[in-house]
C-alpha cells in the first residue's frame, strides 16, 4: 500500500506512456511513420478538461454525475477519429520522412491554436480539473489505464490476425504489390492512422484529470520524438515493443532519482547503447529470430537424372 | 470493491498518522534542478541552502535543527508530481517549498493539498495559485502587483513617453499573464499601446517583431519572456536601431541574460520583488553570506526560496513553544503548521510579509532596477529610487 502510494503515479505514467507508444505503433503496422500522436493526445485532453471545467458544461456534469468521465473518453475518441480522417486522407498521400514532417506540422498547428484560443486557456492551459470518479490518489488511475491497456493489447492481437491486419502488413512490406493484389492502400493507411489517433485521444482524455492540469506543453514536437523513441527502443515489429519502450523510458529517470544529475546521463546512455547494439529494439532482439529459409537439398550427384541415360546409342 | 479500496486507503492513512516527526525536522524543497527551468531553479536551491545553514547556526527551531530534503522537479508537470509524491510519502516532510513554475504548481500542488501538506510557492506568480487549495500559499507576490512599478518608473525617467509596444512569449504561462498586467497598466496610465507582438520562448530570430516595433515608432518597449529569448529580443531591437527605453518582465530578471544580450542589455528596466538593499536584519545577514561566497548580490529567486524556508521555520517555532515538535504526529503537525503559516507575520529578506486567509502573500516593498553593463559579459542591477 505504501508502495502504491509512492510509486502509483510512476506506474500509471508507465502504462500511459506505453499506450502512447502503441498509438504510434498503429500506423507503423501499415508501414506509415506518423508523429501525430501528441496532437491527438493533446486534443483528447483538452476535450476532457473543457468538459470537466467549463461553465458551459455545468448542466451536463450535474445530470451525468460520474457518467461524464466515460462521456469525455467517448467524445475524445469520436473527435480524434473525425480529425484523423480529415488529416489522414491528404497526409497519407505522402510517404516516409515526408509524412513524418507533415504530421509534425499538424502537431505544431494544434499547439499554436491551443495557445491562442481562449477556450483552451492560452499558455496557462486549464487547471483545477476534477478527479475521475472522485479518485484521491494517483495510483487509482491504474483502474483506468490498466483496463484500457488490456483492451488495446487484445484489440491489436485480434487485429493483426484479421484480414485488415494482413492488409496492413502487405502495405508495410510493399505498397505497390499490395495495391496490385486488390488491397486499397489509401483506405487501410487512413484506417491505421485513425486507430492510432483514437487511442491517443482516449489516453489524453484520461490523462487530463490524472495530471490535474492541461496545457499546450502536452502536445509538442518533443513529445513526438519521445514517442518515436519508445517505439525504436522497444521494437517496432511487435505490439509489446512500444509498450516496453514507453514504460522503460518513462520509468528510468524516476527509478534513478537517487543519482541526482547523473540520472539524465544514464538515460541518454541507455538510448545510445540500445539503438547501437539492439537495432531491432529490446523486444525485437528478445523474440526468437525467424530461421533463414533453408536451401532445398540438391539431389545427390551420383544418382543423376532418372530415365534412360542419354547416349548417342539411343538415337 | 469500493469497500476493500476504502479500507485499504484507511489503513494506509492511519499508518501515516501514527508517525512521529523526525529529527532534524525534514522540510521539502521541490524545484527545478535540471532542464532549462534550472536557470531559475538553481538560484532557488542556493537560496534554500543558505536558509538552512543560517537558521541552523542560530539554533534551528528552538534548538532542534532542520534538514532540507531536495527533490528535482525538472521542467515538466510529471516531474513536479513525482517530486511532490516523494516528499509527501517517502521523505515525510512537514512542509514543501516549491515548485519553480506556475504550471508545475497547478499540477503538483493538488497532490500536497489532498495529502494535507502545507506548500509555499517560492516563484509561482500566475493568477489562481493560492486558490488551488487550503494548504497552498506563496511568498512570491503575484505579477499584477509587481509589474506596474516598472512602467511608473519608466514614466519617471522620461515623462514624454506616449506610445508603447508590447511583446510577449505566447507559449509561456508567466509571460502571457504578465503581459496582460503590463497592457492594462499602460492604458491606465494614459499610454497608447501601438502594437502587440507575440513570439515563442524557443525563437531566436525576431526580425518580424522588431520591424513592427520600429514601424510603430514607439517610445517604450515592454518585453515579457524568458532569459534566452528575451535577451535576444533586446539585442536585436538595439542592433536594428531602437533607441527608446525597454522594460523587461520578471523572466528577464536574472544575471543569466547578460551573456545573451551583452552590452545591449544596458538600460533595461525590471521591476523587483526583492532588493539586496532591503534593511531588515534577516536580509542583511543573507546578503553578507551570499556575497562572501558568490561575490555578487543575491538574485530575487534565491531570496524568495530563502523566505519560503524561513516562513516555515518561524511558524514551527511558534508551534514548538506550545508543544515540542518531536511530540507531534506528522499529519497533525502538517495541519497545524499550515494554520500557523497563514496567521503569522514574518520579517524576511523580502521585508515584512504576511498572508491573507487564502494564502496570498501581503508584501509591502517593491523595487525597480536598471541593468548596468560594465563590459560585454559583466553587469549588475542598479536599484532606482
Amino acid at each position: 500500500m505504501e508502495f502504491l502510494q509512492q510509486y502509483g503515479f510512476l506506474i500509471a505514467t508507465m502504462l500511459q506512456q506505453g499506450l502512447l507508444g502503441l498509438s504510434l505503433y498503429a500506423p507503423l503496422m501499415a508501414g506509415q511513420l506518423s508523429l501525430a500522436s501528441p496532437g491527438f493526445y493533446a486534443l483528447g485532453g483538452y476535450i476532457a478538461a473543457i468538459m470537466l471545467t467549463n461553465p458551459a458544461f455545468a448542466s451536463w456534469r450535474d445530470t451525468l454525475g460520474y457518467g461524464i468521465y466515460p462521456l469525455t473518453w467517448l467524445l475524445a475518441a469520436l473527435a480524434c477519429a473525425l480529425l484523423g480522417v480529415i488529416v489522414g486522407v491528404p497526409a497519407l498521400r505522402l510517404r516516409g520522412i515526408y509524412l513524418a514532417l507533415a504530421t509534425i506540422a499538424f502537431v505544431e498547428i494544434l499547439r499554436v491554436l491551443s495557445l491562442n484560443l481562449s477556450i483552451t486557456g492560452g499558455a496557462t492551459g486549464i487547471f483545477g480539473i476534477p478527479q475521475s470518479f472522485g479518485f484521491v490518489d494517483r495510483w487509482q488511475y491504474l483502474w483506468l489505464f490498466l483496463p484500457l491497456l488490456v483492451v488495446t493489447l487484445i484489440f491489436f492481437r485480434q487485429l493483426s490476425k484479421s484480414r485488415t491486419g494482413r492488409a496492413f502488413r502487405a502495405i508495410r512490406e510493399d505498397e505497390l504489390a499490395a495495391g496490385a493484389m486488390g488491397v486499397s492502400p489509401t483506405r487501410y493507411k487512413v484506417l491505421a492512422f485513425v486507430i492510432g489517433a483514437v487511442l491517443a485521444g482516449i489516453v489524453g482524455s484520461m490523462s487530463a484529470p490524472f495530471l490535474n492540469v492541461w496545457n499546450a506543453k502536452q502536445g509538442t514536437f518533443d513529445a513526438s520524438i519521445a514517442y518515436l523513441a519508445y517505439v525504436l527502443i522497444g521494437g517496432s515489429r511487435s505490439m509489446w515493443g512500444p509498450l516496453v519502450g514507453g514504460a522503460l523510458l518513462s520509468a528510468l529517470p524516476e527509478v534513478l532519482r537517487g543519482l541526482a544529475d547523473w540520472r539524465l546521463v544514464i538515460n541518454g546512455l541507455v538510448l545510445v547503447v540500445v539503438s547501437l547494439y539492439l537495432p531491432q529494439g529490446i523486444v525485437g532482439s528478445l523474440s526468437p529470430k525467424p530461421r533463414p529459409p533453408t536451401r532445398p537439398t540438391p539431389p545427390p550427384l551420383s544418382e543423376g537424372p532418372s530415365g534412360p541415360p542419354y547416349t548417342s546409342e539411343t538415337t | 470493491m469500493k469497500r476493500t479500496l476504502s479500507l485499504l486507503l484507511l489503513s494506509s492513512l492511519t499508518l501515516a498518522s501514527a508517525q512521529k516527526v523526525a529529527t532534524p525536522i525534514p522540510l521539502g524543497i521541490a524545484v527545478a534542478q535540471t532542464s532549462n527551468t534550472a536557470l531559475l531553479g538553481q538560484e532557488e536551491v542556493i537560496g534554500a541552502k543558505f536558509a538552512e545553514k543560517l537558521i541552523n547556526a542560530r539554533g534551528g527551531v528552538n534548538g532542534t535543527p532542520i534538514k532540507l530534503v531536495f527533490q528535482d522537479t525538472g521542467g515538466d508537470v510529471a516531474g513536479a508530481i513525482n517530486a511532490f509524491q516523494n516528499l509527501v510519502s517517502k521523505d515525510n516532510v512537514v512542509g514543501i517549498v516549491g515548485p519553480t513554475l506556475s504550471t508545475q504548481a497547478f499540477a503538483a500542488d493538488p497532490i500536497a493539498d489532498r495529502a494535507k501538506v502545507p506548500v509555499l510557492g517560492p516563484s509561482n506568480t500566475a493568477k489562481g495559485i493560492p486558490q488551488i487549495g487550503d494548504f497552498v500559499a506563496r511568498v512570491s507576490a503575484p505579477v499584477a502587483v509587481v509589474a506596474p512599478n516598472a512602467i511608473k518608473q519608466a514614466l519617471k525617467l522620461d515623462s514624454k513617453i506616449k506610445k508603447v509596444a508590447v511583446l510577449f512569449a505566447q507559449d509561456d504561462v508567466f509571460s502571457t499573464s504578465e503581459t496582460g498586467t503590463f497592457q492594462q497598466t499602460a492604458k491606465d496610465l494614459g499610454l497608447t499601446v501601438s502594437t502587440v507582438q507575440k513570439f515563442q520562448t524557443t525563437d531566436n530570430d525576431f526580425t518580424t517583431q522588431v520591424t513592427a516595433v520600429l514601424g510603430a515608432s514607439v517610445d517604450l518597449v515592454i518585453i515579457s519572456g524568458l532569459a534566452n529569448d528575451g535577451g535576444n529580443l533586446v539585442k536585436q531591437l538595439r542592433q536594428l536601431g531602437y533607441k527608446g527605453l525597454i522594460i523587461g518582465g520578471n523572466g528577464l530578471n536574472t544575471s543569466n541574460i547578460f551573456p545573451v544580450c551583452q552590452k545591449y542589455c544596458d538600460g533595461v528596466i525590471i521591476a523587483q520583488a526583492y532588493s539586496p538593499a532591503q534593511p531588515s536584519a534577516a536580509n542583511q545577514v543573507f546578503v553578507k553570506e551570499y556575497k562572501a561566497q558568490y561575490k555578487k548580490d543575491p538574485p530575487q529567486f534565491a531570496a524568495q526560496a530563502y523566505t519560503g524556508v524561513q516562513v516555515f521555520v518561524d511558524a514551527l517555532k511558534v508551534i514548538d513553544r506550545k508543544k515540542k515538535i518531536g511530540e507531534w504526529n506528522l499529519s497533525d503537525l502538517r495541519i497545524e503548521l499550515n494554520k500557523q503559516v497563514l496567521v503569522g507575520k514574518y520579517n524576511t529578506p523580502l521585508g515584512a510579509i504576511s498572508f491573507d486567509k487564502e494564502g496570498e502573500v501581503n508584501q509591502k516593498d517593491f523595487y525597480v532596477a536598471q541593468i548596468k553593463m560594465q563590459d560585454a559579459k559583466n553587469g549588475s542591477f542598479v536599484f532606482l529610487k
